[in-house]
């Protein structure tokens, strides 16, 4: 089907070795991350408390590894919805929390945790849906400033993402402010973005959805590199664009939705990630979908280590530690981008 | 090949164009002229089937553009936009092989035609040494060359192209126009948006000169100093060089 190599073309042909090297390197990487994390924490776990019967055990298996598992998961979606994001708004600031998606998606899943609302739909968790449908209702917005403003740039999406942002803060707030104390301080924490998870549920969850996604991405890569090449462009090669737009705004809703109804809104991976993948896949959108899935998993799962181990024995909310190093480079990355303008 | 009858685009209760009649004919090469804002983009874009006219219609061969698929469209004539910038890093040789998407459908691979067709517009535009560079980083000569490869590689008899030479040095525009001269002469037809009149009219067989989103003039009639004046509304003086007729601003 789609593989990551290209297809040969004809003529001289750059070396792509080197790019294949930095995929499978960095695989090997992560792969050691997602083994070594799980024993390092507060409670120092030994190999051989791994296959005993121990408190120690429990904490690696119950604990660690699900959590690492979904570190790396919920930050792969994370970065490939940005990656798709990026690709859809032709710039590489567009990504679904600074459009507002992100926002939209924790204040469904807020309203639905203060009802209570714990249906299950189709195997979908009651906060996942309406964290779909949050973020549905932030890409509606979209629709809207598009429609009443012809010829948008990305900058006029990128305030009124502002606008949204504010507006689902004044959701969450005031949802909060009808919480009791207790739901509160949970909500609170959820708020901060973590990946604090008990047992394999979660994963399982997003796991199918990882997969999913990166198959729809390999899959629809032509069409990913027309819609980057610009409207006109795809739409004189044949492309439905307003088709596969909405299609593709439909699967963010669903992908970045499930991620936040369990971790919390966790900014920044999404904008850093595709941006350095972008400069490591040279141009190959196919090697730049292999380094954001990567990176981004990888970005997380370490960024959590980060955070477990500031200030022990306190667990800071990964999303903290994402949002203090993410937010200087998006200015950096904002800065770069105005002066090319100017 | 393509046909509109009292075709009129609106934005808002603005008209942008209204009452355009043309006819161009295939191995046509049309040159559209006008001043700045009398809708020759538009009209192109209403051609391409970007934009749909409020009035009127746009026939492709007996069919109006409405009836055509994406895909089927985009297999009888390609548009050329006017700018082409590129923001995010994008390889030539994926924009090359964009060139046949019309003829793929979703998981059938790259075929030995189209493989063809894109080393064909590999060689004829002299690209080996660039398909693995990044669109980015190429002058606007090289891109609008690409760009020009990959719309023949899409194989369409009809090509649109709104403004090619714009930041152009005089030799790569030249080139250009040759270039596209030269396609005609291989029965595709060409319609160019330009007010590089000079550099255009030697090789258009028809004009259309729009001025506030009306068609002054559509026909084979030779390219005149009045014309210019009357479309433009600035007095143009006339020159020879050699034998070579130059029209200038009489300021």
């Amino acid at each position: 089907m789609v593989s990551l190599f290209r297809e040969p073309m004809p003529g001289k042909r750059r070396s792509s070795l080197s790019t294949n090297k930095k995929i499978i390197l960095l695989a090997v990487l992560v792969g050691c991350l997602l083994v070594i994390t799980p024993f390092l924490g507060i409670v120092p776990v030994k190999l051989r408390d791994v296959f005993s019967a121990s408190p120690a055990q429990f904490v690696f298996w119950q604990l660690r590894v699900p959590r690492a598992l979904l570190g790396f998961v919920a930050g792969a979606i994370l970065a490939l919805a940005g990656l798709v994001c990026q690709n859809l708004f032709k710039n590489d600031l567009a990504t679904p929390d600074l459009l507002g998606i992100s926002s939209g998606a924790a204040a469904g899943a807020v309203i639905a945790l203060k009802f209570n609302i714990a249906f299950s739909f189709l195997g979908a968790r009651g906060a996942a849906v309406f964290s779909f449908l949050g973020a549905l209702s932030a890409i509606l917005f979209i629709y809207i400033v598009a429609r009443l403003i012809k010829n948008a740039s990305l900058y006029t999406f990128l305030m009124s993402g502002l606008a949204i942002n504010f507006f689902y803060s004044s959701v969450i707030v005031f949802f909060q402010y009808l919480f009791d104390l207790s739901d509160t301080f949970s909500l609170l924490r959820w708020l901060m973005g973590g990946i604090a998870v008990s047992g394999y549920g979660e994963v399982l969850f997003l796991l199918p959805l990882l997969v999913l996604f990166l198959v729809l991405i390999l899959v629809f890569n032509k069409e990913f590199l027309m819609v980057a090449a610009g409207e006109d462009f795809a739409r004189s090669r044949g492309l439905n664009v307003a088709a596969f737009r909405l299609y593709s705004f439909l699967g963010l809703a669903v992908f970045v939705g499930s991620v936040v109804s369990i971790c919390g809104p966790i900014g920044f991976v999404a904008l850093v990630v595709p941006h350095v993948s972008r400069s490591w896949g040279g141009g190959r959108f196919p090697a730049t979908v292999a380094f954001t899935l990567l990176l981004g998993g990888g970005l997380l799962l370490a960024a959590d280590l980060l955070a477990r181990s500031l200030a022990p024995p306190v667990d800071i909310p990964v999303g903290i530690v994402a949002s203090l190093l993410g937010a200087p480079f998006f200015l950096l990355l904002l800065v770069a981008q105005l002066k090319k303008i100017d | 090949m393509i046909e509109s009858r009292g075709l009129a685009y609106f934005v808002g209760k603005r008209p942008l164009l209204q009452e355009i009649n043309l006819l161009v004919e295939k191995s046509d090469f049309v040159l559209v002229f006008g001043p700045n804002g009398a809708g020759k983009s538009t009209l192109l874009r209403v051609l391409a089937g970007l934009l749909q006219p409020e009035r009127g219609d746009v026939w492709l061969d007996g069919k109006s553009l409405a009836f055509y698929s994406k895909r089927e469209l985009a297999t009888r004539l390609c548009y050329f936009p006017q700018s082409d910038e590129f923001t995010l890093p994008i390889l030539v040789e994926d924009i090359l092989q964009a060139g046949r998407y019309p003829y793929r459908s979703l998981f059938k691979k790259f075929s030995p035609v189209d493989r063809e067709a894109v080393a064909g517009g590999v060689e004829e535009f002299g690209l080996q040494g660039l398909l693995g560079r990044n669109m980015q980083t190429l002058s606007g000569g090289e891109r609008k060359k690409v760009l020009l490869a990959s719309a023949l590689i899409q194989d369409v008899p009809l090509l649109l192209l709104d403004e090619p030479l714009s930041f152009l040095d005089p030799g790569s525009a030249s080139h250009l126009v040759r270039r596209l001269a030269g396609l005609r002469g291989r029965g595709k037809t060409i319609v160019v948006v330009s007010h590089d009149v000079a550099q255009f009219f030697p090789h258009a067989n028809k004009i259309l000169a729009l001025k506030n989103g009306r068609q002054c003039y559509f026909g084979s009639r030779e390219f005149s100093r009045e014309l210019l004046q009357e479309v433009y509304g600035v007095a143009f003086q006339r020159a020879y060089a050699g034998k070579k007729e130059i029209l200038f601003v009489d300021e």
